[in-house]
């Protein structure tokens, strides 16, 4: 199957309905073939951006281009893309078959062409055992293909999707996932997925766009973002647990971290109205030296055990592999690379440069 | 006793009042009379005795009879296909995004709550030679008004307007129940595949509405046959019969003409044609109507 190159530019996009805005000033860009997830918590304007590019909601500003052209006032069947949605949006008289279908006839394409996509569309899905039957009798996952094979069968290069795994339970949903993914590599699609689950960001996106009150938060490879969050909410949306922001105060040489009383320095310069960030995989408990912390509970999860313990009067979490033996009130001795610490003003929740003292030796 | 003895005994005790008001005024009414219709009429003189199939040939020659069933065909063509397509038209319009919705829903459903009595004596103004607000208003164009209810050519259809008009508002709110139990995405993915608005309603509008249609199909023929009141008001069924429908035709024959065999006979026909319309409907229908 072959589908044509295409990328999408989108430009100072917004949307507002009545006084209130939506969507505010949204500039990003798919490259052909790329698989781009727009994140955000709900409410955030992802879905709206995504039916705004679908044409299915009336721009309020900026423009929308697919391929070169410009489709910011097109209707939704001239901007040659498929939509999945978050409900499947089925047919529900209509039989799997017929319901894959449906675009090629609205379209008049040929039986003989017809038969042949179909064959090799429910191949590639998995559904040609199930062509004869109606939605109300599948599997939530066997719908969910259905929806996949009525937007690939259509071959447009742009396949949009609205969190399209969200009604599937977690086994589902990582199968669903893996078998997403695969799809778009092997058909070359540009994809455009919505979702509010940082997981399926991490682990389809080439290009992640996180959003937060109508407005992108930062955009960039899932990498990236990890590595180097540019603001607090970024830093805490992406990963589970979320890195741990610590409060900093002005000490004797350097910043502390507030309300510890043995405090010792953890970065140079200014402390006050500051956050450290340090993800939980990279604190680590040492035999001595570190900051001294309380044990308060453990959460085990198989592989590895999620602990939280008392820095002082704030909470930090650590990630410890395999079972911790949790000794309610033990005191830990914690510490981090120099290279992991992130900085943040408290103030404007922005990253700021600041030289982290190794905790590590 | 046991306790599964017990059980039933409660479970008819529970269904004895439904089953006592259904028997007393349903079944047994319904039987009695197709026993009457095998009996001749009692008079002074005369008591009733059996004649088995007599009142039956005798409504097969009966011209008055063949006139009103005929009538009552074209009564009920004239009504059910024009009351739900105007029914589903009006349900479409008010189901968009327009101003003043909330209005003009209650406006197409009033009509629906009014008696057929009530609509029948506004329809009389209308209809009224001369002073009626139709004849008034064709007067302001230079045309000639008309007797509409005096004239057999135009009395039939005149009652079937005015039977549309208060039937579709009744028979559109079923349809907008219908439409709003429709996600709008299945709209979006229509749109989105390439389909036009004429294509969405054909391909998967109408298909899914299919149900309700059968629904109001069968409320709209048992209707064409049951709704008589508007004739006590505006013809008594005429002239010479032109507007006389079946029902109200067995009246007559019941409490005018005080003939209760040949009433009764009349019933029998009438509920035998209602059967098989129902039977015929869901039969035919039920194949092709996909529940969700």
């Amino acid at each position: 199957m072959t589908v044509r190159l295409r990328g999408i530019q989108v430009e100072s996009l917004s949307k507002s309905w009545g006084n209130t805005q939506a969507v505010k000033d949204v500039t990003f860009s798919v490259e052909s073939g790329q698989f781009l997830v727009l994140l955000g918590p709900s409410g955030c304007g992802k879905s709206t951006t995504l039916r705004m590019i679908a044409g299915l909601e009336p721009v309020s500003g900026g423009s929308i281009h697919i391929g070169g052209n410009d489709v910011t006032h097109a209707p939704p069947a001239r901007r040659g893309l498929s939509m999945v949605f978050q409900s499947y949006a089925l047919f529900p008289h209509l039989n799997v078959a017929e319901n894959i279908l449906f675009g090629l006839k609205v379209r008049k394409v040929g039986r003989a062409e017809r038969d042949e996509r179909l064959k090799r569309v429910a191949d590639m899905t998995g559904l040609s055992e199930l062509l004869a039957r109606k939605p109300a009798q599948l599997s939530g996952g066997q719908r969910q293909r259905v929806a996949l094979a009525r937007a690939i069968i259509a071959e447009h290069p742009v396949c949009l999707m609205d969190e399209p795994l969200s009604n599937l339970d977690a086994k589902l949903r990582h199968e669903m996932r893996v078998e997403i993914r695969a799809l778009q590599q092997r058909l070359g699609m540009t994809v455009i997925y919505v979702t509010h689950d940082q997981v399926e960001a991490m682990s389809m996106a080439d290009k992640v766009v996180l959003m937060r009150h109508g407005r992108i938060e930062q955009q960039g490879s899932p990498e990236e973002m990890y590595a180097r969050p540019d603001t607090v909410f970024t830093a805490t949306f992406l990963g589970t647990p979320p890195m741990n922001l610590i409060e900093l105060a002005d000490g004797a040489g350097g910043a502390v971290i507030k309300g510890m009383t043995d405090a010792s320095v953890v970065a140079a310069g200014q402390g006050d109205g500051r956050l450290l960030g340090v993800r939980p995989e990279h604190v680590v408990l040492l035999d001595e030296g570190g900051l001294t912390a309380r044990a308060e509970s453990a959460d085990y999860h198989g592989a590895d055990t999620v602990v939280t313990a008392l820095l002082g009067s704030q909470r930090i979490n650590l990630r410890v592999p395999g079972r911790f033996a949790l000794e309610q009130g033990a005191e830990l001795r914690l510490g981090w690379r120099a290279e992991d610490v992130h900085f943040f003003d408290f103030e404007s929740g922005r990253r700021c440069e600041q030289d982290a003292l190794p905790r590590v030796a | 006793m046991t306790s599964s003895r017990l059980n039933q005994v409660y479970g008819w005790l529970l269904l004895l009042p439904a089953a006592v008001l259904l028997v007393a005024f349903t079944h047994y009414p319904t039987i009695r009379t197709l026993v009457d219709s095998t009996f001749s009429k009692s008079t002074a003189t005369r008591p009733a005795r059996f004649v088995g199939l007599d009142n039956y040939a005798m409504l097969l020659d009966d011209p008055v009879f063949w006139q009103v069933a005929v009538n009552n065909l074209i009564f009920a063509l004239g009504t059910i296909p024009a009351s739900i397509g105007l029914a589903l038209v009006m349900a479409l319009w008010v189901n968009g995004k327009l101003a003043g919705r909330g209005f003009l829903r209650l406006a197409y459903f009033t009509p629906t709550i009014l008696p057929m009595v009530a609509v029948a004596n506004i329809w009389l103004f209308f209809y009224t030679p001369g002073i009626g607000l139709i004849d008034q208003v064709l007067g302001l164009f230079g045309l000639p008004g008309r007797n509409w209810l005096g004239d057999s050519a135009t009395v039939l259809p005149s009652l079937i307007v005015m039977t549309v008009w208060k039937e579709a508002g009744f028979f559109m709110i079923f349809y907008l129940a219908a439409l709003q139990a429709i996600p709008p995405e299945l709209k979006e993915a229509a749109m989105l595949e390439g389909a036009g608005r004429f294509t969405y309603l054909r391909r998967v509008l109408l298909p899914l509405l299919m149900p309700t249609t059968l629904f109001v199909l069968v409320n709209a023929v048992l209707n064409s046959f049951k709704l008589v009141d508007h004739l006590f008001i505006l013809t008594k069924g005429g002239p010479n019969n032109a507007s006389s429908l079946l029902l109200y035709y067995i009246y007559e024959n019941a409490f005018s003409f005080f003939d209760t065999p040949y009433a009764a006979t009349l019933t029998a026909v009438l509920l035998a044609v209602l059967a098989l319309l129902a039977a015929g409907q869901f039969l035919i229908l039920d194949k092709r109507v996909h529940y969700r």
